[in-house]
This record gives structure tokens, C-alpha cells and sequence, in this order.
């Protein structure tokens, strides 16, 4: 990474740590949201921005991080860490099952297949009252005092995410992130030359499912509740949308998308109950003037792989690598 | 299990299915010509349903209410997807799938939205005309009228889809393009027009099988969901664009879900999903062929 | 000198239209054989068949002295097979520097490798196949963004990352300007003569293919008239009737 972007993150990770201090509540709530949906953004686009994969309901893996975690506190009586470890296990056993079956599909299938098995699961969440609380969900979720004030959480929440983050940007710089892009770009050459594709895509989702599950156990250490809308499309959709406003080929364009749209829902929710229109009018106007997002269309050549400079040539002596 | 009860609980099922299948058919065939899952689909079939209310409220109690909602319903949805097709969809083309089918979900959300804002989320019903109401003795078995009607109306649509499909001039052309659309260009034949033709009679069975529904079930927000997801996996099983698969998928899913209510009751929704799994794991590529 | 890879009685029909009816190939090492043929002939479906993107419904495909007839693409990538493709099928939104590395990280099996950055892996190697095809200077730009010729070049460096024994090349300079088809010949040639590089390629350009093969196969139909040297084959009365009498393109 360039020197300059490393300072300007770790300016960035100083700001927020110290945000508690300066901002009123609300703000510090905000931040502590749009950090858990930047994470879960940005682990959607492993497998959507990166790995081409069409993945519309990944926000199954988020709700049953969070339900798994408010499970096992409140059903099972653990103790929260477990739960916090169980919750993207959970999900990331979902992604292993549910790409198990979507993956040897072809894309358009693999698509429509999510979007009804998730759907599934947010029917089960929905009526299995005596375990998910139904459509009420769950709340006032039991966590360990230090985690109870809101700037401890914030605090805990902002440490989680950047490491997740340090994680997903260490695989997509890595030979997988490649090969995932790759597998993108063309699948069927990738297979040619010896590369097992439906093998790379199961890794990719499990470890978006995984990442998306502690996004979604996050959720329930700012909120302290599960609601059954967090396994249903609407939200998939959101975090699409999310991915393609910030940018879908680059790192950071999820984040920046995740901050946006959950900024505008919170400004658009307090003037109105039309926020899924809101949020439609914004999909279709990003599909025909801004396809490559904001972060995208600001830097063409950022738009590859995330600054990852090519090595040096060795020069004319020694031919053979 | 008394017989009696199994045979109706199947009979109230393929009438079900006729719906399902009128759904899935419109969905199947733009599937199959513009290679795009409507996801906007479901959206229709709810403004169908509400259009149909709203006609058959306008004529008061009049005993023939439902002829002009079922009239209605249809070309309003076929009016909606061909507007949104013809302004919007057509230039996606030639870009990225991806974007297309991004393009419906924007659609979906607005058109649902458009629907809270002109009825209001409170849930609505249609009573059916006199005529159709109360039950007929069917096999021995006591079938609701209402229901009776489906179960003829659906052949009766199906028997009009493959006429079109296979009859008429414009149908044999967007079986062609379904296959090879470049072949089609080829030849000179104006493809946006085949498309648009395909997409607006998808969108119109969206609707007919709405307004169909109308009078069964209440009519509400959300309607919309379970039903395309029926679909979706109605047309996975039954393969993409092939209405013949479309027909044997709904009638899979509509006696399953009625078997599934006598057998067990909370667990009923599983049954289609539980098919369609047996089904992937079997044959991946579908129950029968896809068009492409 | 023996057969490295050897096509016999392959039969393939398309929804009943017989594509192959029998047809055969031999290539032995160090070779550059062409296959030849009108349009229709089969020549990409024998390539097809070769390469393992389809299956054969009869007949066997014999590499190294091993049945490879019902093995996928990606395993005869391993056992030494490389291929390159009619239209350009590059990794176009990646860097040509990243095309040819995917490949690479491939051989090396390390595809599934999630931590370390990317580059720390066989970026040599990397380049020396791009100065070896021409293409270092143009490492970092999109791969989408180049001019076909070199994009065809680009297809060939990624092939060659797999260090494949056979080297199978679907019409290689197809919309191709003279000065590049010359470039891409050159290049095969010096392949097969300085690495040992046994090519095997369909054509449509009688003069591509007469300068520098060392045997051609012609097919037609589906059959495979006769393979020999490019004396055999001009002298051949069916290659005559059915090729140069019908006025190729």
C-alpha cells in the first residue's frame, strides 16, 4: 500500500477512536452502524465486485449471525462470547450448505436459488415464535456490562471491523483474491488453465458469509436486538446497492456506499415511510449514469486490483525467473 | 385419512397450481426470449390483484364484476412492463446481465412502493360474484366454484400460450430469438419488437394470474414475495423459458403444497423447497430442457 | 520420436448433426503440425475434443501414452496441455501482468493461497514470459483495452504459463494484420525451436500454415483426409478437389 493511503488510514483509525469524545450520541450510533454495514458491505462484494458471483440475498448470513448470537444468549443461556464465535461459524457453515447447492449452478440460477432459499430462511425466522421470537424478533439481548455503554461498543465494534477489513484486504490482495477475480472475468478460461473454479467460489462464500455473520453479531452488540427484516431481501438489495454506489471493483468503494446509504435512510426515514423507493429511484440511476460508482468512476486505474503495484522487472541477466 | 377430504385438499391444490402456472409461465417465457429473471414480476401479478379489486369495487355489487377485472387487471400490467421496457429496460441490452437483472430489482422496489402509496397497506378482498360462490360436488368431493373456474381457466390459458407460441407468426419468432437472437437479427427481423411483444404478455399473465387470485385470498403488501419466489423455482426446475416445465413444476408445487397441508400443516411452505432441492440434486440442469 | 498426442476415431454429434465422423490426428514431439479444412470441416470441435471442453461420444484421446479421453479441461491443463482460443478469451478487466500471473500462481498451485500479497509470488517468472512474447512493456494496462493483435499475444503468454509440452492454438491469427500474423509465426516457430515447443494449430491462411508446419492434417467433413508433409498434402488429389477446387477464402 502506498505510504500515503497507510497515513491517511491511520489518521482516519485515530479520528474514530476518539470519536466518543467529541461527537453526541446519535453520531457515535450512526458511526457504530455504518461500520457494521460497511463490513458487511464489503464482504458482499468478496464474492459480488470480486468474485462475480451473483449473490442476492446475502444478507441471509447477517441475520443468522446475529439471531445465532441472540439465540444462544437468550435461549441457550451462554455466555456472549461464545455466542459472538458461534454467530459466524453459524453463517459461515450457511454459505458452505447454501453454496454447496447454488455454486455448481450456473450464475442466473445461482442467483434466483439464493434469493429462495434465503427467503426460506427469513419464513422460518418469521414463524418459529418459541425460538426467533417471530416478527417481533428478539430484544433487550443480555450483554456483559463493559460492552453496555454506547462508546464501549463503539469501540468494540470499530476494533472488529478493522480487523475483519485488515483480513478481507489481505485475501483480495492475496493469490486467492486474484484468482477470484479471475474466476470474475472469465471463468471458463480459468478453467483451462487448470484452475478449479467451483472449488475458489466456495471458499468465497464461505468466508463472505463468515465475515457477514460477524457483522451481523456486531449488529446485536450496537442494537441488543435481531428483527426478522434482517434476513429479508429489502436488505440484500440495500447492501447491493451499497457495493455499486461506493464502487464494486475497488476496496473501499462498499464502505463508502454503506456510509452513504445508511445516512440517507436515516435522513430519508425521518421525512417519510418511502424509503424502498427511495432506495429503487437510486439502484436505477446508478445502473444507467454511474455503473462504475463513485470510487470507480473517480479512479479508472484504482478500478483494478487494489493497489497492488506491479512488481519490478529484473532486468536483461538473468532471463529465467 | 378419509379419501374424501385427500381429493379435495388435491382438487383446491391444481387449481392453485393453474395460478402458480399462469405466473410462472409469464415469467418463464421472458426468461426465455429476453434471458432476464422479471424480478419486477411479482410486483405485477400484486397490481393485478389490486387493480381487479378496484374494478370490481367501482362496479358496485353488479353480479358480472369480475369479467371487466379480469379484462382490466391484465392489460394494466401489460401496460406498466411495456412502458418500463420500452423507456428504460431496452437500453440494458447490450450492457452487463448483471445490470438487467439489478434493473428489475429497482423496479420491484418501486413499484411496490407505488402500490403502498395508491391502496394504503391495509389488506383488501374480493368478493366473489354470487354465480361463483358456495361449492359443487365434484368426484364426490365438495369443490368451492370459485375454484372450479380456475381449474378450467388454466388450460384454457395454456392452451392460448402454445397457440401463440406455436401459431402465430410473431410466437414462432420469439421462440426463434429465445434460441439464437442473433440469427433472428439476421434475418431482419426487428428484435426490440419480439422483445417487447414477449415482455408484454409476460407481464400480462403477471397480472391475469393476479386478478385470478383476487377473489381466493386477501389482497396486500407482500402478496408479491411468496408467490415469485414459487416462481422463481417453478421455472428453476422446470427449465428456463420452457413452458412445458412451467405447467409440470406448478403442478408439482400445487398438489405438494396440498399434500403438504394434510401431512403436516406448519411445515406445509417446505414442501416446494424440499421438491426443488430433490429435483437440483437430481438433474441440475432442470426437469426439462432449457431454451438456452 | 514418438506420438505425444494421438486422436483416434473421434465421433462428436450435435442434437443429431455429426460434427466428427471418425476423424484421427497424430502430433509426436517437437512437432508443429496444422489441421486444415473448409468451414464446417470439425476442426474446432476436434481442438475441443483435444482440449477437454467437450467429450467425445466415440473414439480416445491418447496423451503421453495416457487415456485422457474423458478427463476435463483443467486436469489436461496439468498433464501439459495448453490452448489458446478462436476469440480473444483474456481476464479483461485485469492487468496483462495479472492474466499472465493468475496462470503462473495456477501451475505453481498456489491459487488458494489467502494471505500474502500476490506479488510476492513468481512475479519473475512473470516477466520473463512477457519479454519473452512482447509484452512487458504493456504490463500494466487493462487487458481489455489492448489491440487484438495483442491480445491473441497476451492469450498465448497465458497458455505458456502453464510451461505446457503441447501447445494447442484455435486459428492463432485470425483478424490479424499481416505484420501480426508474421509476428505470431515468428514467435511459434522460435517456441518450437529454442524450448522444444510442440504447437499444434488450425488455420484458415494457406500461407501461415505452408511456411511453418511440419505436417498438416486436412479434414473435411468431419474425416481427416490425410496428414503428412505440406508436399504430401499439396500433391494429394481429394485435398486438391475438396479444398482448392471449391476457392478457399
Amino acid at each position: 500500500m502506498v505510504t500515503g493511503t497507510r497515513l491517511g488510514i491511520g489518521v482516519l483509525l485515530a479520528a474514530l477512536l476518539g470519536a466518543p469524545a467529541v461527537l453526541p450520541p446519535f453520531y457515535v450510533y450512526l458511526l457504530a452502524l455504518i461500520l457494521v454495514t460497511g463490513l458487511l458491505a464489503t464482504s458482499l462484494n468478496l464474492v459480488l465486485g470480486f468474485g462475480g458471483m451473483y449473490q442476492f440475498h446475502h444478507g441471509v448470513f447477517y441475520g443468522i449471525g446475529a439471531y445465532t448470537l441472540a439465540i444462544a444468549i437468550t435461549k441457550w443461556n451462554g455466555p456472549a462470547w461464545m455466542g459472538m464465535v458461534a454467530g459466524p461459524l453459524a453463517a459461515a457453515g450457511a454459505g458452505l450448505l447454501m453454496g454447496l447447492v447454488c455454486v455448481r449452478l450456473e450464475r442466473l440460477y445461482f442467483g434466483m436459488l439464493q434469493l429462495s432459499l434465503g427467503s426460506f430462511v427469513w419464513i422460518v425466522a418469521l414463524r418459529w415464535y418459541p425460538v426467533t421470537g417471530g416478527d417481533n424478533g428478539l430484544h433487550g439481548i443480555p450483554l456483559p456490562p463493559e460492552l453496555h455503554p454506547l462508546d464501549s461498543a463503539y469501540r468494540f465494534i470499530l476494533i472488529t471491523v478493522a480487523a475483519s477489513l485488515l483480513v478481507l484486504w489481505a485475501v483480495v490482495r492475496s493469490p486467492f483474491g486474484l484468482t477470484l477475480q479471475a474466476i470474475r472475468d472469465n471463468p471458463q478460461r480459468c478453467s483451462v488453465v487448470g484452475i478449479p473454479v467451483r472449488a475458489h467460489q466456495l471458499v468465497a462464500m464461505v468466508l463472505a458469509a463468515f465475515f457477514a455473520g460477524v457483522a451481523g453479531t456486531l449488529y446485536v452488540v450496537l442494537e441488543r436486538s435481531v428483527f426478522p427484516n434482517m434476513l429479508f431481501w429489502v436488505l440484500s438489495l440495500e447492501i447491493l446497492v451499497m457495493c455499486l454506489l461506493g464502487g464494486w471493483f475497488t476496496f473501499f468503494g462498499p464502505l463508502l456506499g454503506a456510509a452513504l446509504v445508511v445516512a440517507l435512510r436515516v435522513f430519508v426515514g425521518r421525512h417519510t415511510e418511502y424509503w424502498t423507493l427511495i432506495l429503487g429511484v437510486l439502484l436505477i440511476l446508478l445502473i444507467f449514469f454511474l455503473p462504475e460508482g463513485i470510487l470507480g468512476t473517480l479512479g479508472a486505474r484504482r478500478a483494478q486490483n487494489p493497489r497492488v503495484p506491479v512488481p519490478q522487472p529484473t532486468h536483461a541477466g538473468d532471463a529465467h525467473g | 385419512m378419509d379419501p374424501v377430504a385427500v381429493l379435495g385438499q388435491i382438487l383446491v391444490g391444481l387449481s392453485r397450481a393453474m395460478i402458480l402456472f399462469i405466473v410462472a409461465a409469464g415469467l418463464s417465457l421472458v426468461l426465455g426470449v429476453l434471458r432476464v429473471p422479471n424480478v419486477f414480476h411479482g410486483s405485477l401479478y400484486m397490481v393485478g390483484a389490486f387493480v381487479a379489486w378496484t374494478v370490481a369495487e367501482a362496479m358496485g355489487g353488479h353480479p358480472a364484476r369480475l369479467w371487466p377485472a379480469l379484462v382490466a387487471a391484465p392489460l394494466v400490467t401489460a401496460a406498466v412492463g411495456l412502458v418500463v421496457e420500452r423507456t428504460l429496460l431496452c437500453r440494458l441490452y447490450q450492457r452487463e446481465h448483471l445490470m438487467l437483472i439489478l434493473f428489475t430489482f429497482g423496479v420491484m422496489l418501486i413499484l411496490n412502493d407505488l402500490v403502498k402509496l395508491s391502496w394504503g397497506p391495509t389488506y383488501r378482498s374480493l368478493v366473489p360474484p354470487e354465480a361463483l360462490q358456495g361449492s359443487v360436488s365434484v368426484l364426490g368431493v365438495a369443490l368451492p366454484r370459485y375454484n372450479l373456474v380456475l381449474l378450467l381457466v388454466g388450460p384454457l390459458v395454456a392452451t392460448a400460450l402454445w397457440l401463440f407460441a406455436h401459431r402465430t407468426r410473431i410466437g414462432k419468432i420469439a421462440r426463434a430469438a429465445a434460441t439464437d437472437r442473433e440469427m433472428v437479427a439476421v434475418l431482419g427481423i426487428d428484435v426490440g419488437r419480439v422483445f417487447a411483444v414477449a415482455f408484454g404478455v409476460g407481464c400480462s399473465l403477471a397480472g391475469l394470474g393476479g386478478a385470478l387470485v383476487a377473489p381466493t385470498t386477501s389482497i396486500t403488501l407482500g402478496m408479491d414475495h411468496t408467490l415469485l419466489i414459487e416462481s422463481f423455482l417453478i421455472v428453476i426446475i422446470g427449465g428456463l423459458g420452457n413452458l412445458w416445465g412451467a405447467l409440470v413444476g406448478s403442478l408439482l408445487f400445487g398438489v405438494a403444497h396440498s399434500v403438504g397441508l394434510l401431512i403436516w400443516p406448519q411445515f406445509a411452505i417446505a414442501f416446494p423447497y424440499a421438491i426443488t432441492a430433490g429435483v437440483l440434486l437430481l438433474r441440475p440442469q432442470g426437469l426439462l430442457r432449457s431454451v438456452w | 520420436m514418438g506420438n505425444l498426442l494421438l486422436a483416434e476415431g473421434l465421433h462428436k454429434a450435435f442434437a443429431g448433426f455429426p460434427a466428427l465422423r471418425g476423424a484421427t490426428l497424430e502430433v509426436r514431439t517437437g512437432e508443429v503440425v496444422a489441421v486444415i479444412g473448409p468451414n464446417g470441416a470439425g476442426k474446432t470441435t476436434l481442438f475441443h475434443l483435444i482440449t477437454g471442453v467437450l467429450q467425445p461420444d466415440r473414439g480416445r484421446v491418447v496423451f503421453e501414452g495416457r487415456e485422457i479421453t474423458r478427463w476435463p479441461a483443467h486436469r489436461r491443463c496439468a498433464l501439459g496441455i495448453g490452448r489458446t482460443f478462436q476469440i480473444a478469451n483474456i481476464f479483461p478487466r485485469l492487468r496483462v501482468f495479472d492474466n499472465v500471473h493468475v496462470a503462473v500462481l495456477s501451475r505453481h498451485r498456489k491459487t488458494f493461497h489467502p494471505a500474502l500479497p500476490a506479488s510476492r509470488f513468481a512475479a519473475r517468472e512473470v516477466w520473463a514470459i512477457l519479454e519473452h512474447v512482447g509484452l512487458a512493456d504493456k504490463a500494466h494496462h487493462p487487458a481489455g483495452t489492448l489491440s487484438h493483435g495483442d491480445q491473441r499475444t497476451l492469450e498465448i503468454a497465458i497458455a505458456l504459463a502453464g510451461r505446457p509440452k503441447l501447445l494447442v492454438l484455435d486459428e492463432p491469427t485470425a483478424g490479424m494484420s499481416p505484420e501480426e500474423t508474421e509476428a505470431t509465426l515468428r514467435l511459434l516457430a522460435r517456441l518450437n525451436r529454442e524450448e522444444g515447443l510442440t504447437v499444434l494449430f488450425c488455420e484458415h491462411d494457406m500461407e501461415v500454415v505452408f511456411a511453418t508446419a511440419h505436417r498438416i492434417a486436412v479434414m473435411h467433413q468431419g474425416r481427416t483426409v490425410i496428414q503428412g508433409s505440406p508436399e504430401e498434402v499439396r500433391r494429394h488429389p481429394e485435398v486438391q478437389a475438396a479444398y482448392l477446387g471449391s476457392g478457399d477464402a
